[in-house]
C-alpha cells in the first residue's frame, strides 16, 4: 500500500542487470576468442588516446586539469545523488491523518490514531484476532488521498471468512463515523504470536 | 490520475495487487547501495588525483588505461570466469526485473475493501476444519497452501480410518465460504489409511 515506485524499482533493475549480462558477455567471449580480445584492446587503446587529447584541449588555464575532469566528477556526484534518492523513495508514503474536511469555518482533520483506536478497540473482543495494527497511507487515485491498512494478526486455525467478516463491520462503522468511504486494505496474517498461542477452543 | 471512489473496482484491484506482489525495495536498496559504493570511491579517486594526492587504490587515468586493455591484459580462464559471475548476477537481477514475486498470499473477494490472507493462516484454517470433522490430534493433519491448489494430508491412527469424503466435503464447503478470488484444488491424502500395528512418523 506504501507509496514505493515499483515500476522504477523494476526499470533500473532491469537495465542494470542488462547491463551487466551485456558486460559479462563480452568478458567471456574475450576469454574464449583471441580476435575479440585483441580487438577489444586495440579499440580501447583507441579510444583511450582519443580521450587523453580531449583532456589536453580543454584544459583550465594555468592547471594541469581538463574541464572534462571536472564535469565528470559533478557527473559522479549527480549519480550518487540520485542514487541515495532511489534508496529513499523505498516504502515512502505514510500519512498520520485519514481523513480532512474543509467546512465554512475551518477544517477538520481526523488523526489516523482516531481511526486506529475505534478499529483495535471493536475488534479486541474478538477470540480469533491475537493483535490488529491499523496505518494509513497515501493512495494515488483514492478520493481522500489517504487509504487505510488494517493489519489482523489471527489465532492459529482462525477462520478468515470469519475474521474478514468482523473486519467488515467495523470498517461499516467506521464508515458512519467518519461520514466518508476510505480505500482499505485489509491484511489477514500470521506471525510468530500465532505459533505460540493456543487455538481457540470450539464450546 | 484521476479520482476514485473508495470502493472502485480499479482501485480495489491496485491495492490487492500491490499487497499480493513484492515491491522489489530490498533488491533496489542493495543494489543501489553497491552501486553507491562504486561511485563514491570513483568519486574520491577522481578528487585525490585533482588535488595531487596519492591515489586509495588506483587513480582514474591508470583504472581507464587498464581497462581499455583488459581483454589481452588478463588469463583468459579469469576472464571467462568473471564473465560468467557477472551474466548470472545480471540475469537475477532481469529476472527480479521481470518476475511477477507473487507473495505466499492470497486474495479474498470483497466489494468493500481489499482483503489479503496469508497462505499460512488458510493452511491453519482448513487443517483445523478437517481435524474437527476426522475427530484427529491437531498434529495429525498438515495441510499446505499453494497458489492454485490447498493439499490436506491426514495421517490417521494405526488401525483407524477416516471418512475421508466427509473431510473433503467439509474443507470444499468452508473453502468455499472464504470467498477466495482464484478458487484453489483440493487434494486430500490419507498416508496410511487403515494399517495395523506401528507406524513410525
Amino acid at each position: 500500500m506504501n507509496g514505493t515506485h515499483r515500476g522504477l524499482n523494476r526499470t533500473l533493475l532491469g537495465l542494470i542487470g542488462l547491463v551487466l549480462i551485456a558486460s559479462g558477455a563480452s568478458s567471456v567471449l574475450a576469454g574464449t576468442s583471441r580476435g575479440f580480445a585483441q580487438r577489444w584492446t586495440n579499440g580501447g587503446t583507441g579510444l583511450w588516446a582519443g580521450i587523453q587529447e580531449r583532456l589536453d584541449a580543454a584544459r583550465i588555464p594555468g592547471t594541469e586539469t581538463s574541464w572534462w575532469t571536472l564535469a565528470a566528477l559533478a557527473l559522479l556526484v549527480i549519480v550518487a545523488v540520485l542514487l541515495v534518492c532511489w534508496i529513499a523513495s523505498q516504502g515512502t508514503g505514510r500519512s498520520n491523518h485519514v481523513a480532512r474536511l474543509e467546512g465554512n469555518d475551518g477544517e477538520t482533520v481526523v488523526d489516523t490514531a482516531v481511526a486506529a483506536q475505534a478499529i483495535k478497540a471493536a475488534l479486541s473482543g474478538n477470540p480469533q484476532v491475537l493483535a490488529t495494527s491499523v496505518q494509513s497511507w497515501r493512495t494515488k487515485g483514492a478520493g481522500q488521498g489517504t487509504g487505510l491498512k488494517i493489519s489482523v494478526q489471527t489465532r492459529k486455525g482462525a477462520s478468515p471468512a470469519e475474521v474478514s467478516d468482523a473486519v467488515e463491520h467495523v470498517v461499516e462503522s467506521l464508515d458512519h463515523l467518519l461520514g466518508v468511504q476510505l480505500p482499505v486494505l485489509v491484511r489477514i496474517r500470521a506471525g510468530a504470536r500465532s505459533k505460540f498461542a493456543r487455538t481457540q477452543r470450539v464450546a | 490520475m484521476r479520482t476514485m471512489e473508495a470502493t472502485a473496482p480499479a482501485l480495489l484491484r491496485r491495492l490487492n495487487l500491490r499487497e499480493t506482489r513484492s515491491s522489489r525495495a530490498a533488491v533496489s536498496i542493495v543494489v543501489a547501495s553497491v552501486l553507491l559504493l562504486v561511485i563514491v570511491w570513483l568519486g574520491l579517486e577522481q578528487a585525490l588525483s585533482l588535488t595531487g594526492n596519492d591515489p586509495l587504490v588506483l587513480a582514474p587515468a591508470e583504472l581507464l588505461e587498464q581497462a581499455a586493455s583488459l581483454g589481452t591484459a588478463i588469463l583468459p580462464w579469469a576472464l571467462i570466469a568473471a564473465g560468467v559471475a557477472v551474466v548470472l548476477l545480471g540475469i537475477a537481477l532481469l529476472a527480479a526485473a521481470v518476475l511477477p514475486g507473487t507473495k505466499a498470499r492470497h486474495v479474498l473477494e470483497n466489494s468493500r475493501s481489499a482483503v489479503v490472507v496469508d497462505s499460512e493462516v488458510l493452511a491453519a484454517a482448513v487443517s483445523r476444519t478437517a481435524r474437527t470433522v476426522a475427530r484427529l490430534a491437531p498434529e495429525q493433519v498438515a495441510s499446505r497452501v499453494g497458489r492454485t491448489r490447498i493439499e490436506v494430508d491426514i495421517r490417521p491412527d494405526a488401525g483407524r480410518t477416516v471418512d475421508t469424503n466427509a473431510i473433503r466435503e467439509a474443507v470444499e464447503r468452508d473453502v468455499k465460504s472464504y470467498r477466495l478470488r482464484r478458487s484453489p484444488a483440493i487434494m486430500l491424502s490419507t498416508g496410511l489409511q487403515g494399517t495395523r500395528g506401528a507406524v513410525g512418523i
